[in-house]
This record gives C-alpha cells, sequence and structure tokens, in this order.
C-alpha cells in the first residue's frame, strides 16, 4: 500500500493514478491527521507520497511523528511539492527523493514507486 | 509594498491549479491517445508549462530589490541554445531562424534572468509563426555589447507601446490590443529584469512584425582573456 498524502484532491489523484499503472494500490489522505491515525491503527504503507503545504500539521510535522516511532522511521518518503528544499532540510528524515510539482512527469512518479514501493 | 505583496499571493495562489491542469494533461496518456489528441494533450501542457514559467518570472521582480540574482561572467551563445532548446517543442521545422555573428561572448548577466529575457521575446515570436511566417533570433557585438535579436512577423507593435519601450517606461502589464495573444507581461518582466542586469530592453518596428532585443555589457573578463 502507498499512501498519498496531499490536501490538493485533483494533484493526489494524478499521483495516485500514476502509480496505480503499475499495480500498485494506494490510499489518499487530505491531511497529515488522518494519515497518522491510519498508520497508528496498524496500517504502515511500503511508502508515502507527501505534501508540505497540507492543511492542519504541515509535512515536516508529520514527517517528524515519522521519525520519532521505531516502525515508521524507515519508511520511505517522497516529498511532492513546488518549495525548493535544501539537503540540510531534510536530512533528518527518511525522505528518498523530491518532485517539483510543477515538473514531475508520472513516469517519475512511477520510478519511485517501482524502487521504493516494492 | 501592499500591491506587491497582493501580486505575490495571488501569483503563488494561481501556481497550484496550473500545475494540478499539467498534471491531469499529463495523466490523459494511460488511457490512450488518439494521435489527434496527443497533440491536444501536448498543447495543455505546454500552455500549462509557459504559464507556470511566467508566473515564476513574475515572482522573481519583487526580489529584484533585494538583488537575489548574482551578476556574473555568462556565455550569451549557451544561454540562447538553452532557451532555443527548452522552447525548440513550440516551434516546427524551419520557423526559427537562428543566427550567431560573432564568436560566442561572455557578458555580464544573471544567467536566470538572462534566460528568462530570452525565452519571454521566443514565446512572443512563437504566436506569430506558421504559414509561411518565422521567427529570428540574431546574436551581435556591437559596441562593446551583444545585442540579442528576436524578429517576428506579428502585427506591427502599437505606436504607443514602441514609445513605452523606447523611453524604458513599462510601469506594469499591458494589453497590447492590436498584438493578439500578447498580454504584456512577458515584456513587463523582461524589461524589469534587463534593468537589474544593467541590460537595455527595446523594440524595432517593422511594417511585417517587430524585432524585440536585449543588449547586454560583454563582461570585463572578456577583456582580460582577449588580452592573453
Amino acid at each position: 500500500m502507498i499512501f498519498v498524502i496531499d490536501d490538493d484532491r485533483l494533484m493526489a489523484e494524478c499521483v495516485a493514478k500514476a502509480v496505480d499503472q503499475v499495480g500498485f494500490q494506494t490510499q489518499i489522505f487530505s491531511n497529515a491527521i488522518e494519515a497518522m491515525n491510519e498508520i497508528s491503527a496498524g496500517n504502515l504503507p511500503a511508502m508515502i507520497f507527501l505534501d508540505i503545504l497540507l492543511t492542519g500539521p504541515d509535512g515536516f510535522a508529520f514527517l517528524n511523528e515519522m521519525v520519532s516511532y521505531n516502525d515508521t522511521a524507515k519508511i520511505p518518503v517522497v516529498i511532492v511539492s513546488s518549495l525548493r528544499f535544501s539537503e540540510k532540510d531534510l536530512d533528518s528524515y527518511d525522505v528518498v527523493g523530491v518532485l517539483n510539482k510543477e515538473t514531475m512527469r508520472p513516469e517519475e512518479i512511477i520510478q519511485y514507486a517501482e524502487k521504493y514501493a516494492k | 509594498m501592499e500591491e506587491v505583496n497582493g501580486i505575490l499571493v495571488a501569483a503563488y495562489e494561481l501556481k497550484a491549479p496550473l500545475a494540478v491542469l499539467r498534471q491531469l494533461a499529463l495523466s490523459l496518456s494511460f488511457d490512450g491517445l488518439s494521435v489527434e489528441d496527443k497533440k491536444v494533450q501536448e498543447e495543455m501542457v505546454g500552455v500549462s508549462e509557459r504559464a507556470l514559467k511566467q508566473i515564476n518570472d513574475l515572482m522573481k521582480v519583487p526580489r529584484l530589490e533585494e538583488s537575489l540574482f548574482p551578476m556574473e561572467p555568462v556565455a550569451v551563445r549557451a544561454v540562447c541554445d538553452d532557451a532555443v532548446n527548452e522552447i525548440t517543442s513550440l516551434f516546427r521545422a524551419g520557423e526559427l531562424e537562428i543566427k550567431y555573428q560573432n564568436r560566442s561572448r561572455l557578458v555580464f548577466a544573471n544567467r536566470e534572468l538572462l534566460a528568462s529575457v530570452i525565452y519571454n521575446f521566443l514565446t512572443n515570436a512563437m504566436h506569430y509563426v506558421g504559414r509561411g511566417a518565422k521567427a529570428e533570433m540574431v546574436v551581435k557585438e556591437r559596441d562593446g555589447r551583444v545585442r540579442v535579436t528576436i524578429r517576428d512577423f506579428g502585427p506591427a507593435l502599437p505606436m504607443n507601446t514602441w514609445r513605452e519601450i523606447k523611453a524604458e517606461l513599462i510601469s506594469g502589464p499591458k494589453s497590447v490590443a492590436m498584438r493578439p495573444g500578447s498580454s504584456g507581461l512577458g515584456l513587463y518582466i523582461a524589461s524589469k529584469f534587463a534593468k537589474y542586469m544593467d541590460a537595455k530592453v527595446g523594440a524595432v518596428r517593422h511594417r511585417d512584425g517587430t524585432s524585440f532585443f536585449v543588449d547586454l555589457p560583454v563582461s570585463k573578463q572578456m577583456d582580460i582573456w582577449s588580452a592573453i
């Protein structure tokens, strides 16, 4: 299972649609709290596509939660955002990639899914 | 300042839906498109990408006052080549002619801003190609400056707009009614970027189109290399 966390439903569906092409199942969340609740209930994703500017707690709050628990600290996360990040911004987390919403292509989304969700 | 902040907020708000439109268009590929539909899809992606680029450029304008764009020696021909490569899919074969009349020069500029100026002029020219009309880009050195000219064969530039460009009075985007497809935003951005780089943007009216140019100072580093 791959989680897609984005408060922009259409963008989240685009990411999910790309991942669906290679047979992965996805679950979409519109905020970080819903996703954390799902994880707390025992549904651990194989990887996560995460937007940063979310309604409510932002993507970094979500990442902080992830690294603070042993069972979620190593779940690969790909950030999907229009913001720019430095290595220093991300080196505390298990972020395996950053996709720019303005330039990313479905093939890149698929590549990340095939590499990290299997 | 409030107005600038308002523009920034509006620009930022516009980016998200454009990025979604672009992604939705790309997602259509999964549904198996006919050749005709594929062309429409490519147009949708291209239009979204150009609009996003223009918004990103617009968001740079207020940052010019903070001098956040370093000036350095820049190979003008390489920047032109990059801009052409970025936009090449918009021109069909033979619709864009490129003439480099001197060997490559280093100019004193900011590479990112210069690339945007050239890209803006090229996208403007793109509106008027087809049906035998083409666009031309000429890079030429003259009097210690390098001039990059992009000539189009669209409707003649309105006299009042031309006067504003000549007097460097472009204070904001203006609709250029006699030039369909042009909002004037690209010209506004180009003039702001040029001013920051101590370059000059200008236009020459032709009866069958317009040439937009940017004059850039040759880098002093070039002189040092020439002396060796």
